[in-house]
């Protein structure tokens, strides 16, 4: 009725208006099926905060790696044996300690930082938001935010994590959404992990993940990665609940490992076409660790000036959950990835055969 | 020549047994992989081994040549026609494998061994010819050696029995292994097309494209039983119109011109679903079998395939998964560190820290159960000083009865917590090739084997 004295031209243009929104929002709700939408991982790596030529973050440049300690622990190395020098190292990188070494750590002196407040509280540890988001919790980057090898987008993790992710079946991780009503605004909807079994549908680059693929779920070797929990969507923005722990398949290298996430919880913009933003949780020390030298060599790591020795007493010294019942000491850290998914199909198998 | 065929024949009847879960149809369990006759020099012979055919001497031990292989930083092995392995005594590392500078002592350099300490050079009788693919090199001290298709032939002191393969492998290995020993043999009596490749359940056959080659239990040399809509997932493998029968390969005329590849009776097929190369997802269908020219010897019946988020391991009887240690030294000559009568230094600087103690609390052997017993040349009980590493007499105190891989004892790991956790794979240098623990995969689908 308050448009009644409104012109016939205006009321048509209102029309048309309205009908363009509900197209929007239609196209927009148009790869639901059954209340279901579902997005497959196609970029996954450890949220880093960088500046231009790293002055904000790193003001005191970066940390060295395996080759340049190997120059300075052993200028006279052809005195000496294997034993004491190279199976030395790789025995402090196998078997590694938290007593300090001889090399000045540069741990991440800015205080931005992308990632979530973890445990809802502020405090002078944590960084901001680049949003202005206070208490966020992310001390992985901390440790890793000056090292070359971390920093995208030519580092070496940076380059061989995202490259495996879309080469690789191992790492195909997946959400399913059910119950959902709206990808607007929706304040109940389940997710599901899966890791599926199929390559990623791409334009012809083969690099570019198009929407509207078909994976099937790996409940064979995958069935132990399969988590179920919940969550809202909020303006676009899906919110889920933490997750006790979830294993995270990764690889590069052609090495397979994990990470283990505690209190693990995705932010993602969801649209029909995809979804990005954050996973963010205590990452298992030991876990984050072990995948990284198992993945890499230590010439792997000296392509990105990662020394594994000095990495190892950062990470347990920056480790800020999950004590130790008996020593007290915390066995997890913060952190954060960056994650970009594709909208995707899951076929499920026992649905498919009644088909 | 027809003692060879003698040779070739007898050696189909050889018997190997199944192993694992790899799904092998019932009569591909007891064969030997067939050869082509080719000419050799008086006092060798063909042996059958887990290698498949390989060439041995009078007394029936492998030869392996050493081919050149490309490292980080240069070149070990042996250009074609060039004999490099010899008798001086190497003290330093190669600096082959970054980011470690060449020029370091290597250890135990008092007892150290030459390369033909371990490596006997395979040398002519008096007055020998060039025979066939078969040629005498000369060495740099003037002395000759016999080479196969150009690269120089030895023999390993780790092999005691006729069809040993102990000392080298034809298994795949990438650029950040080390310089490996490979036996050598007869090429594998197949069409053209084919290929076949090692892997820990046998002697795989393949498109030489790499495309696996399965076979269905309903099929007859005579009959497919594959058509229609069976079609869309399975392709008959085709022979060419000048393809002839020849031993265990046959041809099935499936309609007028179009023939398909039959091997000891069965129709071949590839598998359309198959998205990389010498794969198993095919077996997977009931009925299909990936086809084995020879399949691997049985592994001890105390172990089992586990699931995995990998794939399937080999477990032991608590379904830990169990590894085998990888080593090769960064010197010139590539010696092997992985072996019980090899330096240990390596290994106990990964397993421990250096420390045998905590290499038995972190990686533990697998122990032999008090009435094991030893099922076949693949799969033995060792004894082993559990502080040195090395083989021990049974009446040593504190020895271990272990078992062992191709005379490597195997592993489990520690950290791995419960049945089917793969922690330990590629644990130590270059992601476990080369001074480190890989773990044993029945059935990886995931990176190509590789692991």
């Amino acid at each position: 009725m308050a448009f009644c004295g409104v012109g016939r031209s205006t009321s048509g243009a209102l029309l048309l208006g309205s009908l363009l929104i509900a197209f929007a929002v239609q196209a927009d709700e148009s790869r639901i099926r059954n209340r279901t939408i579902s997005y497959v991982m196609t970029d996954l790596f450890w949220s880093v905060y960088q500046t231009e030529d790293a002055q904000n973050e790193c003001p005191r440049g970066f940390n060295d790696g395996p080759r340049e300690q190997f120059e300075k622990l052993f200028p006279d190395y052809d005195s000496l044996s294997i034993e004491k020098t190279q199976l030395a190292q790789e025995i402090q990188t196998w078997h590694p300690n938290t007593e300090p070494d001889d090399f000045e750590f540069f741990e991440v002196e800015g205080e931005l930082s992308w990632g979530l407040n973890l445990d809802g509280q502020v405090s002078a540890n944590d960084f901001t938001h680049p949003d202005g988001t206070l208490g966020i919790d992310n001390e992985v980057y901390r440790a890793v935010g000056c090292i070359i090898g971390f920093r995208g987008p030519d580092g070496v993790e940076h380059i061989f994590q995202n490259k495996a992710i879309l080469d690789e079946v191992f790492n195909r991780m997946m959400i399913e959404l059910t119950e959902v009503d709206s990808l607007k605004n929706d304040e109940s909807v389940v997710i599901t992990m899966y890791r599926g079994k199929d390559r990623l549908l791409t334009d012809a680059t083969g690099q570019k993940v198009m929407a509207g693929g078909t994976q099937r779920v790996d409940y064979r070797w995958g069935e132990s990665l399969i988590r179920r929990f919940t969550g809202q969507i909020v303006d676009g923005v899906l919110f889920t609940e933490p997750i006790a722990e979830m294993v995270m398949p990764w690889q590069n290298l052609s090495v397979p490992s994990v990470h283990v996430f505690k209190d693990a919880r995705f932010q993602l913009n969801l649209s029909s076409e995809g979804a990005s933003g954050v996973l963010a949780g205590y990452a298992d020390v030991d876990t984050w660790y072990y995948q990284l030298i198992r993945n890499d060599s230590t010439h792997h790591l000296s392509n990105g000036q990662i020394s594994a020795i000095s990495l190892y007493k950062a990470l347990r010294r920056l480790a800020d959950s999950h004590p130790d019942p008996e020593t007290g000491n915390n066995t997890a850290i913060s952190t954060a990835l960056d994650v970009r998914m594709a909208q995707v199909y899951i076929v499920h198998p026992d649905i498919k055969a009644a088909e | 020549m027809s003692s060879l065929r003698q040779v070739a024949l007898s050696l189909i009847a050889f018997t190997f047994f199944a192993g694992g879960p790899v799904t092998v149809g019932a009569d591909q369990e007891s064969f030997a992989e067939a050869f082509r006759n080719v000419p050799m020099p008086d006092g060798f012979r063909v042996e059958a081994s887990q290698e498949g055919p390989v060439f041995a001497n009078a007394s029936g031990m492998t030869l392996y040549k050493w081919p050149q292989h490309k490292l980080r930083n240069g070149y070990s092995g042996e250009p074609p026609g060039s004999p490099a392995c010899y008798d001086d005594v190497l003290t330093v590392s190669a600096g082959l494998m970054s980011p470690y500078p060449p020029g370091i002592s290597l250890p135990h350099l008092n007892k150290r061994k030459s390369c033909v300490d371990l490596w006997n050079p395979v040398t002519p009788a008096e007055g020998a010819q060039d025979i066939g693919d078969w040629t005498i090199v000369e060495r740099r001290d003037g002395s000759l050696q016999w080479a196969y298709d150009e690269q120089p032939l030895y023999t390993s002191v780790k092999d005691q029995q006729p069809g040993d393969v102990l000392g080298g492998t034809r298994r795949r290995f990438g650029g950040d292994a080390p310089a490996k020993r490979v036996p050598v043999g007869p090429p594998s009596l197949h069409p053209p097309g084919f290929s076949i490749r090692n892997s820990f359940n046998g002697r795989m056959l393949a498109t030489e494209r790499g495309e696996s080659i399965y076979s269905y239990d309903g099929d007859t040399a005579d009959s497919s039983s594959c058509r229609s809509t069976c079609l869309a997932k399975w392709k008959p493998v085709l022979g060419p119109s000048l393809a002839r029968e020849q031993g265990e390969w046959s041809l099935l005329e499936r309609s007028p011109g179009e023939r398909q590849w039959v091997f000891r009776g069965k129709p071949l097929y590839t598998y359309v679903l198959d998205s990389r190369t010498w794969s198993q997802k095919g077996s997977d269908e009931t009925g299909w079998n990936n086809v084995f020219t020879q399949v691997a010897d049985a592994y001890p019946s105390s172990f089992k395939p586990q699931h995995s988020i990998v794939g399937d391991v080999l477990a032991n009887s608590q379904g830990k998964t169990v590894y085998i240690y990888n080593c090769g030294e960064d010197s010139q000559d590539q010696l092997g560190c992985d072996h019980p009568t090899e330096t240990q230094i390596y290994r106990l600087a990964m397993c421990g820290a250096g420390d045998p103690e905590r290499c038995l609390e972190y990686w533990p052997y697998v122990l032999a159960g008090e009435n094991e017993q030893a099922v076949n040349r693949t799969w033995s009980i060792v004894w082993i000083d559990r502080y040195t590493g090395r083989f021990a007499d049974p009446e040593q105190e504190g020895a271990l009865r272990v078992w062992a891989y191709r005379d490597r004892p195997v592993y489990t790991f520690a950290g791995d917590k419960s049945p089917g956790d793969v922690y330990g794979g590629g644990t130590g240098e270059w992601r476990g090739q080369r001074n480190g623990l890989k773990a044993i995969m029945l059935r990886d689908d995931f990176f190509g084997g590789t692991l």
